[in-house]
């Protein structure tokens, strides 16, 4: 394998680059090291102290050995307590974890009691006592690492064999007899794999660190050369008193950084690799001085927003680019779209459509690396071409978002009034009165007794939430609101009174709204204007009754013919049954099959 | 039912901790009494005087009675004497104590602050080059052991530039007041600076992935379409990101207090730390014990004070008020 594709790309991969190479360096100087240095480094072979020179490039010690010889050795020591360490204890919590995940019941508890009690020891002086009994040696020293380390592993590995054995996978392999070993060697093994490395990695790290620890304090072997055990006698002998500091003190310790980075940026690098929940953030390019940013002149531009249009996108185009590829995903092509005043557009199409994109370009949220194209124009105004801080002071304030997954939308650990004055605060300046006054007739309007604003959002039920979040929108008055699938995860009761409630505010104050589903009848029922998005395309457009009489558009066709009508609904369904009740010869297969 | 386990765990530590001190005398290679009283006193003993030794260190008798006078004599903190020093190792570890907490509470503040303000900027410019640079500066001193670190220090600040005495905690001859004080003050600077930067590492790192985890919900997708700037929407994440970094740092104060020992070692500090490091030396085995039992408990109630904590700091886990009356 090279050390390029090893490495990866992006930024990480080249923290993983650079932790290969750290560690292959360090790995080769153990090595070579000793074979390659002319001196013994348990013999005297020079001056004491000398100063780094001819015959003696790091200079040697208070009784003159040298101390480029005494480093090579260390690192052989310390590389291979490190790796010996780190397989003792990685062996022990593989087996206790593995135990404990996957027989469940008291074994478990038993075991994960052990772990809790071991990791609650404190780690340093349990070292230092259980390695001033056992006697100083190296087996000491990777007795004592095993022991400490193990729990942490058992831990991590449990957990994940947990969520592992309750997927589909193992479960239906179980279901059709799959024997134990079976399920450990072809679904735990394979799954947890890439998740034991970075543990190994994080296990080396922390065995040379200990083992330094260890022999700093006089605890190591003391017939063998380690890091921690040049740096023991420089400390007894107080070397940092001297200029013999900078060859004697600085070198086992920038031996011991040197090995313990490379470890950690590999490890860092696996764990970016391996983690999608890190991936969900990622800082925003600034506006404006960034080019590839900053969309590209629109080519409609000459097309001047008419007068008395909330809304006109035109061109609107957003790509993801997939990283290691020139190529890029569209997910939405050439949109054209108007919101007239006081008009409620719905926007449909399956998950994966664009929709939301669509709703986060409006609102000039998206996501990096998203990159758009295309003119936004709200009330006249482009957009695309407005500064941060512009931005800001409309959205919120004269453009809302009712967003995706209302139920999470609020700061779990704020009140709900915290979170409805924000929304003000962020936009103007009101007395306490005028605070309260706004905040009373908005719960008035969107339903919440006034007693829920000291509640705290785990306290509210979700339909409260969602009046909760559409306070919140409304709570400026803006002119034009973006609802983004407003009814997500509400049981249906909720859902029609949210509808209801959304189309009860929007008469009252006259707002424009995007209305985003994949919910077909409940937009047909509210909207003014129907817009099918499909694969982030538009594909048909038009008033409610003219889609679902006359469009002739394919996907339309079907969206529309999938809605059970009260007519078609009276007919009997024409569906084949069985005359009578005959048991089905294969009931497991008929089922599987569905 | 919760409290209740917790309380159990905590039991079966210490429970774990004290039988630890008393199996490792007995399963080490060696003589049991000369780990009670010294090697040097044990060896040099008639017959007659090492039976009398043998029952005043609770060595007679059969295992299990042993045991039971050892856990008795734990729970009337009769910890027996210090081999070295011969006094009781209660009093030593009383008297030790407070130099610890001197340099390793300021520490803890110290290095969650920085940290916290650290972590918050790396995550918040993730992918960025500062991020990466942070981090990998970041690494690079969680990748330095404590003593190295302090030797460098004391080496470059305390004997290169001769700002700060490099050995102790306090002046051997002083006026006294504010001169005394200053002397203390002087001494504290170096521990505590490598104390603080070793420990960054976990901060910085725990907060940067909390903080990473909060700025990916959806709460902050709506407050960015509240209109919230950019300070807001930093401390709508943060606030989130701190429950986890408050927990670590609850709990990590014991954790602290054992990791000072090898940095007391090299400040030559009087604290708990250099104690452990010199009855290592002196294999003064009642002391170690000693240590290592002050520790656990330290760990301990750094957890109970965590879960007491905790409910106020996150409101989820709080008990439901009653909200009639409150309007």
């Amino acid at each position: 394998m090279k050390l390029g594709t090893l490495g990866g790309t992006g930024r990480a991969g080249m923290m993983g680059r650079i932790g290969l190479f750290l560690l292959g360096a360090m790995i080769l100087f153990a090595l070579l090291g000793p074979l390659l240095i002319p001196h013994d480094p348990m013999e005297r072979t020079g001056a004491p102290l000398a100063a780094p020179g001819d015959g003696h490039l790091l200079g040697t010690n208070d009784i003159g050995q040298d101390i480029l010889a005494e480093l090579a050795a260390g690192a052989r020591v310390s590389l291979t307590i490190g790796l010996a360490g780190a397989a003792a204890s990685m062996t022990i919590g593989v087996l206790v974890g593995v135990l404990a995940g996957y027989r469940g019941g008291w074994t478990d508890t038993l075991l994960m009691r052990a772990v809790d009690v071991s990791l609650t020891l404190p780690f340093l002086p349990l070292m230092i006592l259980l390695g001033v009994f056992l006697g100083p040696s190296m087996s000491t020293q990777i007795l004592v690492i095993a022991i400490l380390m193990w729990a942490k592993v058992a831990r991590e590995l449990r957990s994940q064999i947990l969520s592992i054995r309750t997927r589909g996978p193992v479960q239906s392999a179980r279901a059709m007899g799959a024997g134990d070993g079976y399920i450990l060697r072809k679904h735990i093994l394979p799954m947890t794999l890439p998740l034991l490395i970075p543990q190994f990695i994080q296990a080396v790290t922390a065995s040379i660190l200990m083992e330094s620890s260890l022999s700093f304090l006089g605890l190591g072997d003391p017939l063998a050369k380690s890091w921690g055990s040049i740096l023991f006698y420089a400390n007894a002998r107080s070397a940092f008193l001297t200029d013999a500091w900078i060859w004697w003190v600085v070198p086992p310790g920038l031996c011991i950084v040197w090995t313990v980075l490379g470890c950690s940026f590999i490890g860092y690098w696996l764990e970016e690799k391996a983690s999608p929940r890190l991936k969900s953030y990622a800082a925003p390019a600034e506006r404006g001085a960034r080019g590839w940013f900053r969309s590209r002149p629109s080519r409609t531009a000459a097309s001047a927003a008419k007068a008395g249009e909330t809304l006109r996108i035109d061109g609107l185009t957003v790509e993801y680019p997939k990283p290691d590829a020139q190529e890029s995903v569209a997910a939405l092509r050439g949109i054209e779209l108007v919101v007239k005043p006081g008009e409620i557009v719905g926007i449909v199409g399956e998950s994966g459509s664009g929709k939301t994109t669509l709703a986060a370009a409006i609102m000039q949220m998206l996501k990096h690396p998203a990159e758009s194209a295309g003119s936004i124009r709200f009330a006249g105004e482009e957009l695309t071409e407005l500064s941060d801080r512009e931005l800001r002071a409309i959205r919120g304030h004269r453009m809302a978002l009712v967003p995706q997954a209302a139920m999470n939308a609020l700061n779990p650990v704020w009140t709900v009034r915290k979170q409805l004055t924000e929304a003000i605060t962020c936009h103007r300046k009101l007395s306490r009165a005028e605070m309260e006054k706004r905040i009373g007739t908005l719960l008035e309007q969107v339903g919440i007794e006034s007693r829920c604003l000291q509640a705290y959002p785990h306290e509210l039920s979700g339909g409260m939430k969602q009046r909760v979040v559409i306070a919140m929108a409304l709570v400026n008055e803006p002119a034009f609101v973006i609802a983004d699938e407003p009814t997500t995860g509400l049981d249906v009761l909720v859902q029609a009174e949210i509808v209801a409630l959304l189309q009860r505010l929007q008469q009252q104050l006259g707002i424009s709204m995007i209305f985003i589903s994949h919910d077909l009848p409940v937009v047909k029922r509210i909207a003014d204007r129907i817009v099918i998005l499909e694969r982030g395309a538009v594909v048909d457009e038009g008033d409610p009754e003219q889609l679902s009489r006359h469009s002739t558009h394919p996907y339309t066709r079907k969206l529309m013919d999938a809605i059970p009508s009260i007519g078609r609904l009276e007919q009997p369904l024409e569906r084949p049954r069985p005359a009578q009740p005959t048991p089905s010869p294969e009931p497991l297969h008929a089922a599987a099959g569905r | 039912m919760r409290i209740a386990g917790k309380l159990l765990q905590y039991a079966l530590v210490i429970l774990v901790a004290l039988t630890l001190n008393f199996a490792l005398p007995k399963l080490a290679p060696g003589d049991p009494l000369s780990f009670a009283i010294g090697e040097a006193l044990a060896q040099e003993m008639t017959p007659e005087a090492r039976a009398k030794a043998m029952q005043e260190a609770g060595l007679d008798g059969t295992l299990l009675e042993q045991y039971g006078s050892f856990l008795k004599g734990a729970l009337t903190l009769d910890l027996g004497h210090s081999t070295k020093l011969g006094e009781p190792v209660v009093d030593v570890l009383a008297d030790r104590l407070p130099w610890t907490l001197r340099i390793v509470l300021p520490s803890l503040v110290l290095s969650a602050l920085i940290a916290v303000a650290l972590g918050a900027y790396a995550a918040w410019n993730r992918g960025r080059k500062r991020d990466l640079w942070l981090l990998g500066g970041i690494l690079t001193m969680e990748s330095m052991p404590g003593f190295w670190l302090g030797m460098i220090l004391i080496a470059v600040f305390g004997v290169q530039l001769g700002w700060f005495p490099t050995y102790g905690a306090a002046p051997l001859f002083s006026a006294g007041g504010w001169s005394y004080a200053a002397a203390v003050l002087q001494r504290m600077v170096l521990p505590v600076a490598t104390i603080t930067l070793v420990s960054l590492g976990s901060y910085f790192l725990l907060t940067r992935s909390a903080m990473l985890d909060s700025l990916g919900q959806d709460y902050m997708m709506m407050a960015e379409a509240k209109g919230a700037g950019k300070r807001r929407r930093i401390w709508h994440a943060l606030r989130n990101a701190l429950l986890p970094v408050y927990t670590h740092m609850t709990m990590s104060l014991s954790m602290l207090v054992g990791g000072a020992v090898v940095v007391e070692t090299v400040f030559s500090y009087p604290g708990i730390g250099s104690l452990l490091y010199e009855s290592v030396l002196a294999r003064d085995f009642p002391m170690m014990q000693g240590v290592f039992l002050l520790i656990t408990l330290a760990v301990i109630a750094g957890n109970i004070l965590a879960d007491l904590t905790y409910p106020l700091v996150d409101p989820r886990v709080r008990s439901r008020r009653p909200r009639e009356g409150t309007r």
